[in-house]
Order: C-alpha cells, then sequence, then structure tokens
C-alpha cells in the first residue's frame, strides 16, 4: 500500500481486530509450532511415532490454515510444506529432518516478527 | 441487506476472525458452532441463510456434517459453502463432488470474504 494513502475504514477496522486476536491467539500458535519442533527432534533421533507424525500434520494444516489469513502468507506456504512431510505418505523421511527444523525455525521468526498496524494484513501480499 | 449465517470450525483463530470478518465489514449476523454436531443442532434451531462448514474436524467431519445437514429436511434447503486448508486437487474434486455451494481456500481474506460469499450465493 502507498504509505499516504489512507486505508479504508473496513481494513483499518479489521487491522484493529486482527491484531487484538493476534496477541489473543499467539500462544496457541506458538503451542502449534512447539509440536512442529518435537516432532523434528523425534524424526531426527529416529524415534517418530505415528502420533507424533499425525499431532505435526495436523499441526502444520492448522498454520497453514490460519497465518495467511494474519497476513503472514510465508507462513502458510511453509506451514504447507511441513503439513505435507508429515503426512506418512510417504512415510516421513528421516533425511527430511533438517528441512523441518528449519521450517520450525522460520515459522517461529515469523510469528514473533509479525507486525501490527494499519497494513497489518497487507504486509506479505 | 444483513444476512445471517453460521460458521462450523474447530479453530478458535479460524472461527473467530471469519465471524468478526462478516461481521465486520459485511454487517452480517453469524453465529458459532465448534462442532459438526453442534452445528448441525443450531442449523435446525436458527434457519441460517447459509453455513460455511470447515472439512477438518475431529469426531464429525465437515463432509460428514454436509451429509446429515442434507439428509434433515429442515436444514436440506440450506447452501452450505466449505471451507478447507487443503489445496491438492485431488481433495478439491472430491469436496465438489459433494454438492456443496461452493469450496473456499484457507487462508481467506478477512477483507474480502463476505465478497465472495455474496458473488457466490447471489446476494449482491
Amino acid at each position: 500500500m502507498d504509505p499516504l494513502e489512507k486505508p479504508a475504514p473496513d481494513q483499518v477496522l479489521i487491522d484493529q481486530a486482527l491484531n487484538r486476536m493476534w496477541a489473543k491467539f499467539l500462544p496457541h500458535l506458538e503451542e502449534r509450532i512447539d509440536v512442529l519442533a518435537s516432532a523434528n527432534a523425534a524424526l531426527a533421533a529416529g524415534k517418530l511415532t505415528t502420533g507424533q507424525r499425525a499431532a505435526a500434520n495436523t499441526a502444520a494444516h492448522n498454520l497453514a490454515g490460519v497465518l495467511g489469513t494474519f497476513g503472514l502468507t510465508k507462513g502458510t506456504i511453509l506451514a504447507r510444506e511441513a503439513e505435507i512431510l508429515y503426512s506418512g505418505e510417504p512415510e516421513t523421511d528421516p533425511e527430511a529432518a533438517a528441512q523441518l527444523g528449519r521450517i520450525a525455525d522460520q515459522l517461529r521468526v515469523l510469528i514473533r516478527n509479525r507486525k501490527s498496524g494499519a497494513a497489518g494484513y497487507t504486509l506479505e501480499k | 441487506m444483513q444476512h445471517r449465517i453460521l460458521i462450523i470450525d474447530d479453530e478458535d483463530d479460524i472461527r473467530e476472525v471469519a465471524a468478526l470478518s462478516l461481521e465486520t465489514v459485511a454487517d452480517w449476523e453469524v453465529e458459532v458452532a465448534r462442532s459438526g454436531a453442534e452445528g448441525l443442532a443450531m442449523a435446525v434451531a436458527s434457519q441460517p441463510e447459509a453455513i460455511l462448514l470447515d472439512v477438518m474436524m475431529p469426531g464429525m467431519d465437515g463432509p460428514t456434517t454436509f451429509r446429515e445437514l442434507r439428509k434433515n429436511p429442515a436444514t436440506a434447503h440450506i447452501p452450505v459453502l466449505l471451507l478447507t486448508a487443503k489445496v491438492q486437487n485431488t481433495d478439491q474434486r472430491r469436496f465438489a463432488d459433494l454438492g456443496v455451494e461452493a469450496v473456499l481456500f484457507k487462508p481467506f481474506d478477512p477483507l474480502t470474504l463476505s465478497a465472495q460469499i455474496s458473488q457466490i450465493l447471489g446476494w449482491n
């Protein structure tokens, strides 16, 4: 958005409300990333259980669905990648541990650095 | 014109953002349900004009909830829009074959969600 251009009233209202919701749901989003990090540690150690893989798949699916709604389009792309790798079809490859570790780290950084404000939603569009 | 819509989604964040979007941008009356079973009961009781239904939910998932809505004469006429984060073509075809009004994808844009729904349902 042009910095001199005023956002539409709807956008201001939505941005403000989204920022409040972001604060409310941030701990929940971080929990989902913790699930991915735990699964990744287990995968790297060759001890990933079916339950852990399914939990990581669900956490990644949820993150993919929600991050873009808060303006973090890149977060959705990364989470989708993790969702596919944890889908179990084919079996999650221990070789993917490094890649999944990077994804979890990147998601954590993206979430930590999300900027709020009038243009919050459109930051990455 | 104010419309009434029911959102069925087990994820708190998605459900609340969708409700906020439809209430704030379009001034619609929004009801929310946290599960397919709760959504079925609410649809019968409140007779919304449309239902926004998540696909992946624990217990009764979106497609099963949709089939139950269609089986019940009290809800069979209510248009249903599926909301999904699944982007694979096979999933999309499977959902479209169910007979829903439309399939919408997560993440959605909170600023344009109501316009998208309005266009699909001819509410413009």
